[in-house]
């Protein structure tokens, strides 16, 4: 089998040495929050300030309030402090900053467009003038099809996610109520539990009304494609609210579709200022083309200071930030340069100093499949507990490619062609469909250009995708001579998994395969599995 | 005039370090998440008595 | 009744995939093209001396190798068909044209390839994969032309030397809409008050036509249609007339238990069904037939893939419109298990089947091979059936 160099932190991390002693089976919570030494105690302590004065502007303003009683899933925000906490375990120096910084800045993002959600929404702020101007679109959407558009004018609200993918963040439990209204309603529980909630929050009527129009796609999978229909019958018959299906083809890697995937961008286009009186605006979109090739810069940049001995930038932060920037954002925000720049910028700065997240390195892992967002951030827990580095993850292995960013006759008819590329490659599904290729081999290479000894597969129990390709990942595994570590869970629903059995599935496989003792012993059973 | 405002900068000192305290300590021992604890179970009955129309 | 003549030959054939006419038919020189969803423009298959076999795993038993490569989350069709390939059931084929359709059954294609279960004696065997429309629209005729010329034309050519011209096509929709007229012409008698042949006789005839090379049963439908004119029906009623939809239903059995059940199943809307996989195919001289070919199959296509909201209600249209013509009492809504196109769909389906057309519906979800599971399913069909008695009572009617 492979094996991989052991290194050891020379340096003793400040404060707390087993932070699994803050964790409490009498409260939902933790007991108290991790002591880092002053200097970093004293940094989380003002990005804790910084978190509550966002909620708290939430909170001034009258419609949220209203909001918040009206809709189950707002409660999932009483506990952002708490998700944040699970996204810096253990973490000291520029580990730390980069997760403040990237998740402050997702959270500050969801919050906004909570706010956007309740300012439109018929039965909260009903602002008719504002709501007329938005365009709905899913939780797993690439909004390309937006960048052209300004975005104050025509804002763009992908409104699953403050509803459903962000609330399971900061509540496990949240999200079971409308799974289970799914299944009142007949959609059996074998199918892909985030389609299925988000058909379950549209049943119970607990999604925000508004919007001129509505553009749904296929980015993820068959689950998720039939959930629109569900979807789209409420925003249309009942609702008014008109709605285009953005079609993606799911062959990406074949170049015979890719001009079907750009006809379908222009329809979409063509949907949106039918609806909302917005214009395309090329200016605009080459704008936002620079800014999506910075970020991709940015990325790859990271990328590779994870493929050295001293990867920085990683775990959960790194995955929700791609997907805030790469998908939701799609460079029409100027503000995420700061952020790329800045989180480049202390990456850098971490890996001159060759800052370790642990005492100890023993293994390089990626992570593939479709990994859940509600558990204890799994992967500072892996370095934590076992010093199983997770140099990436499968939702962040996305697009390289350099796009058209300078204005001319012949990029404008390119443009088309890259935001279909764009949108075909979206995360996660450039990996789950599109060939067993680019699900396979994509992970091999990728092993072998990170140093990889480990693969853990998150097997997701209704990812038909994933699981269909169980057997030959395992056999493609042992030809090589890589670990290969099963994690079974369901994306939203912890009845099926709790987050312990999760991390047992490590555990025993650290133990009795790797036959290894755990770095930190107060981490391998932490008693959150009631903890939101 | 010159003590007046050492007083008055005293003052503030003593609140910014009160708040300080205070705010830490909320912090430190997490009480605001133990607080929202508490609320969470209360809204969860507040949202389960409304009413919805469930349709598909 | 009176047993049609070759009901018994027809069953036969549907006990394994390698049948004796698929026997016959690569004895004859023919090359078989095998296929996994009925989006696949069939008469393409069909062209020259190919002829197309539509995979199947008939008496499905243990999965345990294709569960160990896919797992027991995806569903049992999908599985059923790696496990058969996996024992050889399947090396008749000569190339393998799958669409990116359900997610399932492509991993069970992708599977089959990488682990080598066919073409190992012939060198030109071939695995393609294509990508299908998702709405009836004319940029989707667009990528059906691309994707079958790339995908199934061009390799066909290439490897077969199959004659791929426009007239070659044309003479292959012929064959395959003389199918077509016979197999409708024999599914018109389950319209009747008193139906001359049953539900599971109908789908014994039709499934027979998608998995056995067409040209060698083409003799003994006819005969069927025949003799079906002069079959006298038995006088004892059905207690009910049932509009079967859902997955593929590769297991007659799963017809005839509904019918032991006093419900005849008088139309059938399923993957692989006559509904819309036997429907004529009409062109004209004016265009190309490979482009009315791709038109045709997109704008009948009734799969739950098609994502544009306009054919989501018109599923549902089509649904009752044939409940309607085959004056169905009920529609039972059915989905393999773990299939999620049909998961969603039978939800949707059946609430709108109920509320916006009033039929009552049976919404469930089964095994491949219903053999493994019929218990569950004689309850739940017994009870639709009372229901639907009931109803029928308080409306004033005989039950």
């Amino acid at each position: 089998m492979k094996t991989v160099e052991k290194i050891v932190n020379p340096v003793k991390r400040a404060g707390e040495q087993s932070p699994g002693k803050i964790y409490s089976d009498k409260l939902k919570v933790r007991a108290r929050r991790e002591w880092r030494g002053v200097k970093d105690t004293l940094y989380d302590y003002t990005r804790w300030l910084y978190l509550m004065s966002v909620l708290g502007r939430f909170i001034m303003v009258p419609r949220n309030v209203k909001g918040f009683f009206r809709y189950r899933w707002m409660m999932s925000y009483l506990f952002v402090p708490h998700g944040m906490d699970k996204f810096t375990i253990g973490l000291r120096d520029e580990a730390l900053r980069i997760a403040h910084t990237s998740f402050n800045f997702v959270i500050a993002d969801v919050t906004a467009a909570i706010g956007k959600c309740f300012r439109g929404d018929r039965r909260v702020g009903n602002d008719v003038e504002f709501s007329e101007r938005c365009v709905i679109t899913d939780e797993n959407s690439m909004v390309t099809f937006m960048m052209g558009f300004d975005k104050d004018k025509t804002p763009t609200i992908l409104r699953e996610v403050p509803t459903m993918f962000a609330s399971n963040i900061f509540h496990q439990f949240n999200v079971m109520h409308y799974l289970d209204v799914a299944q009142q309603y007949g959609i059996p529980g074998d199918v892909c539990p985030m389609p299925e909630a988000e058909a379950g929050i549209s049943i119970e009527d607990d999604f925000c009304v508004l919007g001129a129009c509505a553009v749904q796609n296929n980015t993820t999978c068959d689950g998720s494609l039939m959930g629109n229909g569900i979807i789209a019958k409420r925003l249309e018959r009942e609702y008014g609210i008109p709605t285009y299906q953005l079609a993606t083809p799911l062959r990406h890697k074949e170049p015979d579709v890719l001009e079907y995937a750009a006809e379908e961008i222009k329809k979409a286009i063509a949907f949106v200022e039918e609806h909302t009186g917005g214009k395309w605006d090329w200016d605009l979109y080459f704008q936002a083309a620079k800014r999506v090739n910075y970020a991709t810069r940015c990325r790859i940049a990271q990328m590779e200071i994870n493929s050295s001995p001293y990867p920085q930038f990683f775990g959960a932060a790194f995955s929700l930030y791609n997907d805030t920037n790469y998908m939701g954002n799609s460079g029409r925000d100027p503000e995420f340069i700061k952020i790329d720049k800045k989180l480049l910028e202390l990456a850098e700065q971490g890996y001159k100093a060759k800052r370790m997240y642990a005492k100890e390195y023993r293994h390089r892992c990626i992570v593939w499949g479709v990994q859940p967002q509600y558990v204890i951030d799994m992967l500072y827990w892996l370095v934590q507990c076992w010093g199983v580095v997770p140099l990436t993850d499968m939702l962040s292995v996305i697009n390289t490619d350099m796009i058209a960013e300078e204005d001319t006759p012949e990029n404008r008819e390119q443009a088309y062609r890259d935001m279909a590329m764009l949108n075909m490659e979206m995360i996660m599904r450039n990996h789950t469909h599109g060939g067993y290729k680019v699900l396979l081999d994509d992970l091999w290479e990728l092993c072998e250009k990170m140093n990889a000894d480990i693969v853990m597969m998150w097997e997701h129990m209704s990812c038909k995708a994933l699981t269909g390709m169980h057997g030959m990942f395992e056999e493609q595994a042992r030809e090589r001579g890589i670990h290969i570590m099963w994690v079974s869970h369901d994306l939203c629903d912890p009845r099926v998994f709790t987050r312990q059995a999760i991390r047992d599935q490590v555990n025993n496989y650290m133990r009795t395969v790797m036959r290894e003792e755990p770095l930190d012993p107060s981490l391998e059973i932490i008693p959150d599995n009631e903890a939101y | 005039m010159k003590k007046f405002l050492l007083g008055i900068l005293l003052k503030v000192l003593l609140a910014g370090l009160g708040l300080f305290v205070v705010t830490f300590t909320v912090y430190m021992f997490n009480l605001d998440m133990k607080l929202m604890t508490l609320i969470a179970p209360l809204l969860e009955k507040w949202y389960d008595h409304q009413e919805h129309k469930q349709y598909i | 009744m009176r047993d049609l003549k070759h009901l018994n030959y027809f069953e036969n054939l549907l006990q394994v995939a390698n049948n004796e006419l698929v026997v016959q038919a690569k004895k004859d020189g023919k090359i078989c093209v095998a296929y996994t969803c009925e989006n696949v423009p069939e008469p393409l298959l069909n062209l020259g001396d190919c002829v197309s076999i539509r995979l199947s795993a008939p008496n499905t038993g243990s999965m345990d190798i294709a569960t160990y490569y896919m797992t027991n989350l995806l569903c049992e069709p999908s599985r059923a068909l790696l496990e058969r390939a996996v024992e050889g059931g399947f090396n008749f084929a000569d190339c393998v044209i799958t669409p990116d359709g359900c997610t399932m059954m492509n991993r069970a294609v992708e599977n089959m390839e990488l682990l080598k279960t066919m073409g190992k004696e012939n060198p030109r065997f071939f695995h393609e994969y294509m990508e299908i429309a998702f709405k009836n629209s004319p940029n989707d005729v667009n990528l059906a032309v691309l994707q079958c010329t790339n995908h199934i034309l061009n390799p066909l050519q290439k490897n077969y030397g199959v004659d791929i011209s426009d007239a070659a096509m044309r003479e292959a929709v012929e064959k395959h809409n003389r199918l077509c007229r016979l197999i409708r012409a024999i599914g018109d008698f389950r319209k009747e008050d008193k139906p001359r042949i049953t539900g599971y006789e109908f789908h014994v005839l039709c499934l027979a036509s998608y998995v056995c090379p067409k040209y060698l049963i083409l003799d003994k439908l006819e005969e069927t249609l025949e003799e079906l004119k002069t079959r006298e029906p038995d006088d004892k009623p059905w207690r009910a007339r049932v509009l079967l939809v859902g997955s593929e239903v590769d297991d007659s059995g799963l017809v005839k238990l509904i019918e032991e059940q006093g419900a005849f199943v008088c139309c059938d809307r399923f993957c692989f069904g006559s509904y819309p996989g036997r429907v004529e195919i009409v062109l004209n001289d004016e265009e190309d037939a490979l482009t009315q070919i791709c038109r045709h199959y997109i704008q009948n296509c009734q799969c739950p893939r098609m994502m544009n909201q306009e054919k989501v209600y018109s599923r549902k249209q089509y649904v009752a419109e044939l409940a309607k013509e085959y004056k169905a009492d009920g529609i039972i809504y059915q989905q393999v298990k773990f299939c999620d196109p049909w998961a969603y769909e039978r939800t949707l389906g059946a609430a709108m089947l109920q509320n916006d057309y009033g039929y009552p519906v049976l919404s469930v979800d089964r095994p491949y091979n219903i053999a493994s599971s019929s218990g569950q399913m004689r309850t739940r069909v017994q009870a639709f059936v009372e229901s639907i008695e009931i109803k029928n009572i308080q409306r004033g009617g005989k039950a």
